[in-house]
């Protein structure tokens, strides 16, 4: 494990190199800040509360929702797709790495980056200009061993979607299409309370619901019982689980199909 | 090679074989559609979700909200076909290909944007139509011809207002290389022309009407259509916007391509 983190490290260095890129994706969060602030206050013109959530709860939900959401894209998708298309990918075959982890760690690596880039200038923005008030209990704690699972269980879906690339020329579209399912579905840009009931319950059900939903809520409501965060946490410990299980066993089945063009 | 008949034969010409070679592909061509489906939908599927717990959006009902979705996706549907190549600029400059750009008797603009054009981008424009037909026939939109003139001239200026936001920013790419953060915070920017416009004030709505025209993609030219009698005499300048618009884009892009020295590798 220990030699996995050099990895991580040198992802972290490289997005250093592209300072330049995080000043737009700063600006490009903020706008979206005020955007979303200005939306939901037009929402929340009739009513104070709005499917048991109040304005505040629900800013707080959105504008994280999309500062986490630039944490959990991982990108790994069009990296694994690149790599297995130029061939790249035979070097990490001839060394005594495990593929899944390695890529898993380099993607840990971004998520620093871009944890200290702009998830967190974009929560303090929101302390000082929004002047958001943010709620003490459990959830606050318990939000980074959540958000660290979230991140485990996009990583699996973004890198199973990448593995299709072993058998399919371009990735765009079925990326794209995933990417819309996990966005809309997940909570990231609409709280899953707005949603009617009846797709509300298929949604719980499904594994997107863990990415975003869960880590938000504990944001937006963090002052339920410890029961209720644990077990939103073993949902997702399970989902973690079972995705990085399957992505595990279709990369073995995967494998098999691969030809690489020499040169 | 100078008259317009000729460049468009000419682009006639460059598309029917990139379409045929594209066709190789048949079943990325059918994933990459569906994908395009599903992503142009999002935001409409946003505006449903609220709305099923709100009556309105800042004084606009869910079929008025169809409507300037559908005129946004056809408004930005020109971008998306012809200018696709914009994204790959970066490429380009990295690698040093930019170069043989340069060694053709053609529009520079027109040489390199035409060595694309996306298909995909075809499901989004038929939907966008679908969606016009559908909202303007539940809202009892009266077509004359005065109304379908204006609609062809208002598209005509809000595609190139969204072309040449998109054009301005790849353009970074000249003195950058990498112009994806600014190519990122444009198209975030292209998300946001749909909504109304009235929910903003002070520095939004400035920025957005005056800075950043995006207002002048759908939410502006629409109300033409559903509320005229509410219109702000700002949509008559609609036209000056979009040829304006690309005239300034087409100056960074000319600046850009002059002073581009390659990358050395």
């Amino acid at each position: 494990m220990r030699s996995y983190f050099p990895v991580a490290r040198a992802t972290y260095m490289i997005g250093l190199v592209y300072r330049f890129g995080f000043l737009f994706g700063i600006v490009g969060n903020l706008v979206y800040l005020g955007v979303a602030y200005y939306l939901w206050k037009s929402i929340y013109r009739y009513s104070d509360v709005i499917r048991g959530l109040t304005f505040n709860e629900t800013f707080i939900y959105v504008a994280l929702g999309s500062a986490i959401f630039i944490l959990l894209k991982t990108y790994a998708d069009w990296i694994i797709h690149y790599e297995i298309r130029e061939g790249a990918i035979a070097m990490y075959l001839t060394k005594p790495i495990d593929y899944q982890i390695y890529a898993l760690f380099a993607n840990f690596g971004a998520l620093l980056m871009n944890l200290s880039a702009i998830t967190v200038p974009t929560a303090l923005v929101m302390l000082f200009v929004f002047k958001v008030n943010f709620v003490f209990g459990p959830g606050l704690f318990l939000f980074p061993i959540s958000l660290l699972l979230a991140f485990l269980i996009s990583f699996s879906i973004d890198y199973f979607v990448g593995l299709i690339g072993f058998y399919s020329e371009s990735v765009w579209g079925l990326s794209i299409t995933k990417e819309i399912i996990v966005t809309v579905f997940s909570g990231a840009l609409i709280p899953l309370q707005f949603f009617p009931d009846g797709i509300q319950r298929v949604l719980y059900w499904l594994p997107f619901q863990a990415i975003y939903h869960t880590p938000l809520m504990m944001l937006t409501r963090p002052n339920q019982g410890l029961d209720v965060f644990l077990a939103m946490i073993l949902v997702q410990l399970l989902w973690a689980g079972l995705l990085f299980w399957l992505a595990r066993l279709f990369y073995n089945q995967a494998i098999k199909v691969l030809r690489i063009a020499g040169g | 090679m100078q008259s317009l008949a000729d460049y468009i034969r000419l682009y006639f010409i460059i598309e029917a074989q990139y379409i045929k070679a594209r066709m190789q592909y048949r079943a990325d061509f059918i994933i990459s559609s569906i994908g395009m489906f599903f992503s142009s939908l999002a935001t409409l599927g946003v505006f449903w979700v609220i709305l099923e717990s709100v009556p309105d959006l800042a004084g606009w009902s869910l079929m008025e909200m169809i409507f300037i979705y559908a005129f946004y996706m056809i408004a930005i549907s020109p971008m998306q076909i012809l200018f696709d190549h914009a994204w790959n600029i970066r490429f380009h400059v990295r690698e040093g290909t930019f170069l043989k750009y340069y060694f053709r008797p053609l529009n520079m603009m027109f040489y390199y944007m035409s060595e694309m054009f996306d298909l995909k981008g075809l499901t989004q424009l038929l939907v966008g139509i679908a969606l016009l037909v559908y909202a303007s026939n539940q809202l009892n939109i009266d077509w004359t011809f005065l109304r379908l003139a204006l609609l062809l001239i208002t598209l005509f200026s809000a595609a190139l207002v969204q072309i040449s936001i998109i054009v301005a920013a790849s353009c970074a790419a000249f003195w950058v290389i990498d112009s994806y953060p600014v190519l990122g915070l444009a198209w975030k920017l292209r998300e946001f022309s749909p909504y109304p416009m009235s929910i903003f004030d002070g520095a939004f709505r400035f920025a957005f009407t005056y800075l950043i025209p995006i207002g002048f993609v759908a939410f502006y030219p629409s109300q033409l259509f559903l509320r005229p009698e509410e219109v702000s005499p700002l949509i008559y300048f609609s036209p000056i916007v979009g040829i304006g618009l690309f005239t300034i884009t087409y100056w960074i892009w000319t600046k850009g391509v002059n002073s581009y020295t390659g990358t050395g590798s």
